[in-house]
């Protein structure tokens, strides 16, 4: 049987939701020949592949290279999942947003800095004016809220795509 | 209040009310749970944030069960595909106006606001956030006003006029700009009237009034403390 | 003046307010409503005392109210003795002393004579002013009075709103005196259930119910209210009626006062009218001491008083739960009903509130009678509603007709239609609550039940006219702007709901929403409606939902094609001339680029933007012209002239095959992509020209033996040169594109084998087929011509039997040629068309030139017959003269038979109508067509329903315009490219030019330029080209009358 093409992308997040994903426990080993991890901050990819049936995004969209990558992904994804509140409402990346980013970037870079103060230029993609859910900017198929989701709540949705099932939109799921 | 007996049908089942009850306390009464957000049982309701919306035969429109009088023979569907729509929807509004971040709230896991989000199957909404700059006043010794978690739905505003009687609290400015103001736009802090009872945090279904101090998921209110006293209150009067 | 307590006094005060009505002097009076003040009656009232004055004629001076007519302010009546009042229109201060001279010679001012009333109906009294000057119309007679009904406001413009007495002398509260005196309030509500009155304010409860609740309900204290808080943009009929007459209210709200019981009256007013609170409380305090107000009125003991609460002029404060919050001191913040204010209102006492035009209906209804009412109006909304008739239309002013009557009457009779020979698209009505209604639905009837089954509302009875100048996303958009700001922010629906709707709508007039955003809209307007807690939320979606449901379109246009065709949304239209141009040239940018001297840049940037500027710059209908900004100083720049001096000099020159070379050059890699164009007409051209730049092989079939279409075979010789046409085609040709001409497709090659051989195949074989008009009566004798086979047939030097007459039958541009191509054929010509010249479809100047060739037209004919002679030959044609009657779904009168038959000899009759589709061809392929018996396609991608085939043209319009048809082709370009690639490859295709972005300093004096003009006696005889091109220093003078309004703020910063 041909494996499911599984990805996990992190935005601006904590990665907390990452850990909620390892934290399945047993659940993993049965899962584990199934699918494939094709891409993301648990596997050694550098590119994000073509056909990818299921992607986990974990984060808000927060610079302009988020941007990028979740358009490309979108492209490239079957099924795209907004995994936990970052990516789901913003949250806390989100709380920066009524704070201008020069001012923001100011504040952390420059007067919150001991030493090298400085906001830093090369190799760090610009701030978008705020950061907001993915699903402003593409199509989300599933979301599921939480800081982070339940561990069973994630298992649940890649069984369910794996068994053929349409992914339950109506799920008992509670922000935050 | 008038004590004649009437009979109503909720969701097909007969119930007993007395002309002069809304239909959400013949729903109550008649252990019929119909959801709600700014009514608190007890005090003046105000059909403002319009989640107790019913359907009632005969009647095209949906109807606020907190302010609808019951009347002889009304046949009342509380939960229907039209009804749920709606209460998303308003649920939705409320999530994307001001800042909920559940993650780092006080009230988290204990806040109407996201139980009615979870019982409505509200994962996300299908409307841009709102992500408005808002103040957090912090004059008050014992208590924090976030405006970033405020519905509006002045449960505040009625129990400090109604039960404490100091009307400290009231609304400000109109539309999208509406904001909760102690006294004339004051901070809470500087306000002669404000008793410290703390009615105002209990009542509070969100993290908007809170204790100083609370952690996150600290904050549990006590609003059926504050709904008995009311009623205790209605009783005497 | 003490009280008046008895009938004797009560005739004296109004004998007295007669006697200055009616003096035996001359009277003149001034309209110093808002409206005329506003236009300087102030001025003009003081001109008119100093005149006085210094002259010491003996003349009664009375400022008035006004009398409707707001578009020929400042209205001043004057009336001698026995004489008619005459109404004088656009008064200014000059007129002053003239106008006074003439009264004391006994005369009034012919060139100001607006109309004369010989009597006037005051329902509650009546005034004959005496007969004479029938020269001048009657008030009736005046289209924009035509039908009107004036009950509410009888009074208006008549007497003078701070004299009491003035009021008195027109049967001023005579109601009032007999209801105290009959003393039976019950019968008085009888009599106003009878008259089935209903709320005025807008919701249109009927009022005798209303007050009966009242009169039942026990209570110390009652409260009478009137609501004249008016909010909506647009209507301002309320400020009027309170400024040209208070009194009526008063009385109103005296009987309602008494009727129902209650003990004070309250007007709730907003602060905003000065003007109208001025006038209150001097008629409240007159009203006093006259005896109208305060204790023991009319010695009935009844008591009453009325006082007046300013508002700070919220919207909201409109709906009556928060106007009763606003009254006692708190935010005007509506609470829900039940308890209504019938049970429970002010101060939680019984309280019943009424819009100001509600009260002023009552009096007349004592008066006259409940009978009498329901004669006026419709079975189900009884009396009249006053209008205020706003925005895109030529007469302004407040309007007061019987309910029922059609908006159409309202739009196009009394308003005079469109201004400036614009089309009229919509009208809201009801204000920001109300709905914007589609033109072709103006049959509807203006009554409480039809508006509100199209989606809008009576409301308080604004009527906003818009026309194509009006973005409807936009209109939606600004209302919702309006309400948003208003919501009181109580209930969500209103308060969050509104918000987001607002940013929706933010988007897609900046071009940044997404299809699902007008689902997203609509539901959410939906459940704003249903869930709000007041009216104000309740019907704030109305514009939205009805803009959606009757101009899609439009949003459609915003998000898909990201346009704004009428120019109002910034981000989605470059200036009024790009966004009315078919091709979307970018015109400023050729001006610009010319004027810099820089003739090459400006040739490639008109090149890319349409690759046939000599034919376009010689016959298009060049709608850019008619939204010039040029035209508000003079006239249009002729921007048509200016392209095709940039085209010619260039195509037509020793440069061709250089410049040539460089559009070559800048095709594309090749893609490899195999297209077929069926049909070389103006579409086909120009969606080769563009899919070969964009590096596709393109074939293009044809049955003819040359490219061109109609440009080359039905578009005479003296208007578009062949030898330009073929320089054109040469280019396109050169860019790569082939021709299989005498190749006819359905016969010679199949629609299957084009689908095997070809990626994409685009159709465009026009409207070659002559359509029904062949079956009129006669038309299989000899001499009668379709007008394409007659044109085509004379462009292949085909001899073409006229005879000595001929008659055209049509009024579009084929006609016009047809009758100018027989003219040089030796023929007399007369045209013949079923409506007027205005309405005609074909260019002004042709139809122009056509009559100064000697065209003849009869107009408002059709063809009824026609008569051949023995042989068989056309000897005469009977035409049926029409009328204009009702206006249809266009806007324009339909032409109806008045049974005249007129007969025409002539030798020989060309039908310029009905041509239309070869439906078989495209049948047979199993592509779908639309009703019309065109070929259905998606309008952004011009898809049809089968795979692989577009169609663009006058095969999906219907025989239209050569811009129109290259507009087509140049879209399918584009689309079928992005298919094809998967990417949109256009703009990076087009050339992009740096030009000078800075507004020009001064504007040019220069007047329009003009090309010469053969003379007509000259031309009638010759095939030359009639119309010669600019020379280059008038180009140059064209580009800088260019006011340059393709640049905004972002750019000037």
């Amino acid at each position: 049987m041909k494996k499911l093409k599984v990805a996990t992308v992190w935005l601006d997040g904590c990665s907390g939701c990452h850990m909620s994903l390892l934290d399945m426990d047993a659940a993993v080993i049965s899962l584990a020949s199934k699918i494939e991890l094709v891409y993301g901050p648990l596997v050694d990819a550098q590119d994000f592949p073509e056909g990818v049936d299921v992607t986990l995004v974990e984060g808000a969209v927060s610079s302009q290279d988020d941007l990028n990558k979740i358009q490309k992904i979108r492209q490239r994804t079957a099924i795209l999942v907004s995994m936990g509140d970052c990516a789901v409402t913003g949250n806390v990346p989100a709380m920066r947003n009524g704070i201008p980013v020069q001012r923001l970037l100011q504040r952390v870079y420059v007067e919150g800095a001991i030493e090298g103060k400085g906001v830093p230029t090369d190799g760090v993609p610009a701030l978008l004016k705020q950061a907001r859910p993915v699903r402003e900017f593409v199509k989300v198929d599933l979301c599921l809220p939480g800081c982070p989701p339940p561990a069973k709540t994630i298992s649940g949705v890649i069984a369910a795509v794996l068994d053929g099932r349409k992914p339950d939109t109506n799920l008992t799921v509670k922000f935050g | 209040m008038s004590q004649k007996k009437i009979s109503i049908r909720i969701d097909g089942a007969l119930v007993d009310a007395r002309e002069g009850q809304t239909i959400l306390q013949a729903a109550r009464e008649g252990g019929k749970t119909i959801p709600t957000l700014c009514d608190l049982d007890g005090i003046t309701p105000v059909g403002g944030c319009r989640i107790c919306m019913v359907e009632v035969e005969g009647i095209d429109r949906a109807l606020p069960a907190c302010t609808s009088p019951v009347q002889e023979g009304m046949s009342v569907k509380t939960t229907t595909p039209r009804l749920t729509q709606h209460r998303r929807l308003t649920v939705e509004l409320l999530l994307v106006e001001r800042n909920h971040i559940c993650a780092v709230c006080v009230s988290n896991g204990h806040c109407e606001l996201q139980t009615m989000a979870t019982n409505l199957g509200v994962s996300t909404v299908r409307l841009a956030y709102n992500f408005p700059k808002l103040e957090t006043d912090l004059s008050h010794p014992k208590y924090v006003l976030d405006h970033n978690r405020c519905i509006l739905c002045t449960r505040c505003v009625r129990v400090c006029a109604e039960l404490e009687g100091a009307h400290v609290w009231n609304l400000f400015s109109r539309g999208i700009n509406t904001r909760l103001t102690a006294d004339l736009n004051g901070k809470w802090g500087d306000s002669k009237g404000c008793t410290g009872c703390g009615k105002c945090v209990q009542a509070c279904p969100t993290g908007a009034l809170s204790e100083k101090g609370r952690a996150v998921e600290e904050m549990v209110k006590q609003n059926e403390r504050i709904s008995a006293l009311a009623q205790r209150r209605g009783a005497e009067a | 003046m003490a009280r008046i307590q008895d009938i004797a006094a009560f005739n004296a005060a109004r004998e007295t307010g007669l006697e200055k009505l009616m003096p035996t002097v001359p009277r003149i009076t001034v309209g110093m409503g808002t409206c005329g003040r506003g236009n300087g009656a102030e001025g003009l009232y003081h001109a008119f005392a100093a005149g006085i004055d210094r002259s010491g004629i003996d003349v009664v001076l009375a400022a008035v109210g006004c009398f409707g007519s707001c578009y020929c302010e400042p209205i001043v009546s004057v009336r001698l003795p026995n004489h008619p009042l005459v109404m004088l229109r656009k008064v200014g201060a000059n007129d002053a002393g003239r106008i006074l001279q003439d009264l004391a010679t006994g005369n009034i001012t012919p060139e100001l004579v607006f109309c004369r009333i010989e009597e006037w109906d005051h329902i509650t009294g009546h005034l004959r002013y005496g007969n004479g000057y029938p020269e001048v119309p009657l008030w009736s007679e005046v289209p924009f009075f035509k039908g009107q009904r004036k009950l509410v406001l009888r009074n208006c413009g008549f007497i003078n709103p701070d004299d009491i007495e003035e009021y008195f002398g027109i049967g001023g509260y005579q109601a009032l005196y007999k209801v105290l005196i009959d003393g039976r309030p019950e019968t008085v509500i009888e009599q106003l259930k009878a008259s089935k009155l209903r709320g005025r304010g807008g919701a249109g409860y009927l009022t005798g119910n209303k007050w009966e609740f009242m009169a039942k309900a026990k209570a110390d204290s009652k409260y009478v209210i009137c609501n004249a808080d008016e909010g909506d943009p647009g209507a301002y009929m309320n400020r009027n009626e309170i400024e040209s007459d208070p009194h009526s209210l008063l009385e109103g709200m005296i009987i309602g006062g008494y009727v129902t019981g209650a003990t004070e009256g309250i007007i709730y007013i907003r602060a905003e009218y000065p003007l109208a609170v001025r006038k209150l409380r001097r008629a409240i305090d007159q009203a006093r001491e006259y005896g109208m107000l305060g204790e023991n009125i009319f010695g009935r003991g009844f008591n009453f008083n009325i006082s007046i609460v300013e508002g700070a002029g919220a919207f909201v404060c409109g709906e009556e739960t928060a106007l009763i919050a606003s009254l006692e001191g708190h935010a005007g913040r509506p609470r829900p009903r039940p308890p209504f204010p019938a049970q429970k209102g002010l101060a939680g006492k019984p309280t019943n509130i009424n819009n100001v035009e509600t009260w002023y209906n009552v009096a007349p209804i004592v008066t006259r009678g409940a009978t009498w009412f329901t004669e006026i109006g419709s079975a189900k909304s009884s009396g009249t509603k006053v209008i205020s008739l706003v925005g895109k239309v030529q007469n302004t002013g407040l309007v007061e007709m019987p309910l029922g009557t059609p908006l159409k009457t309202y739009i196009y009779d009394v308003g005079g239609g469109g201004v400036d020979g614009r089309q009229v698209k919509s009208v809201q009505t009801g204000g920001p609550s109300g709905g914007c209604i589609p033109q072709d639905m103006f049959e509807t009837p203006v009554d409480y039940e039809s508006l509100a089954q199209l989606g809008s509302i009576m409301g308080s009875g604004g009527m906003v006219v818009m026309d194509e100048d009006n973005c409807m996303v936009d209109v939606a958009r600004y209302f919702i702007e309006f309400t948003h700001s208003e919501s009181c922010g109580k209930c969500v629906p209103c308060r969050v709901g509104l918000n987001k709707s607002l940013r929706i709508l933010n988007r897609m007039t900046e071009g940044a929403a997404t299809p699902h955003h007008i689902e997203l809209l609509d539901d959410l307007s939906r459940y704003i409606r249903e869930c709000s807690l007041c009216g104000l939320g309740q019907s704030a979606p109305n514009p939205v939902l009805t803009t959606l449901r009757h101009f899609k379109n439009e949003f459609e246009d915003h998000i898909v094609a990201r346009r704004c065709q009428a120019g109002v949304c910034e981000e989605l239209a470059l200036s009024p001339c790009e966004n009315s141009c078919p091709l979307h040239m970018d015109i400023p940018r050729y001006l610009q680029l010319y004027k810099e001297g820089r003739h090459d840049d400006a040739f490639m940037a008109v090149i890319m933007d349409n690759p046939m500027p000599s034919t376009t710059g010689r016959v298009c209908q060049h709608p850019c012209e008619s939204r010039c900004r040029r035209k508000t100083l003079d006239e249009p720049v002729n921007m048509r002239e200016v392209h095709r001096f940039i085209g010619d000099t260039m195509l037509m020159s020793d440069r061709f095959d250089e410049v040539a070379a460089r559009v070559v050059a800048r095709k594309l890699e090749p893609t490899g992509r195999k297209i077929a164009i069926v049909g070389a007409g103006p579409a086909g051209l120009s969606a080769a020209f563009y899919l070969s730049i964009l590096g596709h092989e393109v074939s293009v079939y044809d049955d003819k033996s040359e490219p061109g279409g109609m440009l080359a075979f039905a578009l005479p010789e003296y208007r578009l040169p062949k030898s330009a046409l073929r320089r054109e085609i040469e280019l396109i040709e050169r860019v790569g594109v082939k021709f299989i001409l005498n190749t006819r497709v359905g016969a010679d090659v199949s629609l299957n084998e084009l689908d095997d051989r070809f990626d994409a195949i685009f159709l465009s074989f026009g409207t070659w087929k002559e359509g029904a008009p062949l079956r009129e009566p006669g038309t299989d004798l000899k001499g009668v011509y379709p007008a394409l086979h007659f044109l085509s047939a004379v462009a292949r030097g085909e001899i073409v039997e006229l005879g000595r007459r001929v008659a055209v039958i049509g009024g579009g541009n084929a006609a016009i040629d047809s009758a100018r191509t027989a003219i040089r054929r030796g023929a007399e010509a007369t045209v013949i068309y079923r409506r007027e010249r205005k309405d005609m479809p074909a260019i002004a100047e042709e139809t122009h030139a056509a009559k100064e060739e000697g065209a003849k037209f009869n107009f408002l004919a059709t063809p009824h017959r026609i008569i051949g002679d023995d042989q068989g030959r056309v000897k005469a044609i009977e035409v049926a003269k029409t009328r204009l009657g009702e206006f249809d779904a266009s806007g324009r009168r339909k032409p109806v038979p008045t049974g005249e038959i007129q007969r025409i000899d002539c030798d020989s009759v060309i039908f310029a109508i009905g041509e239309s589709v070869d439906v078989e061809l495209a049948q047979s392929a199993g592509i779908k067509l639309s009703r019309s018996g065109t070929i259905e396609v998606n309008r952004y991608t011009l898809a049809s329903s089968r795979a692989k085939f577009y169609a663009g043209g006058d095969v999906v319009t219907g025989a239209s315009n050569v811009s129109g048809a290259m507009s087509y082709g140049k879209l399918a370009a584009r689309s079928i490219d992005r298919q094809l690639m998967e990417s949109d490859r256009w703009k990076g295709a087009m050339p992009d030019f740096q030009f000078d972005m800075t507004p020009p300093e001064s504007q040019s004096e220069s007047r329009r330029h003009r090309g010469r003009e053969l003379d007509a006696s000259l031309r009638a005889k010759s095939e030359d080209e009639v119309v010669a091109m600019l020379s280059h220093d008038e180009t140059l003078d064209e580009c800088e009358r260019c006011l340059r309004c393709d640049l905004t703020v972002a750019n000037a910063t």
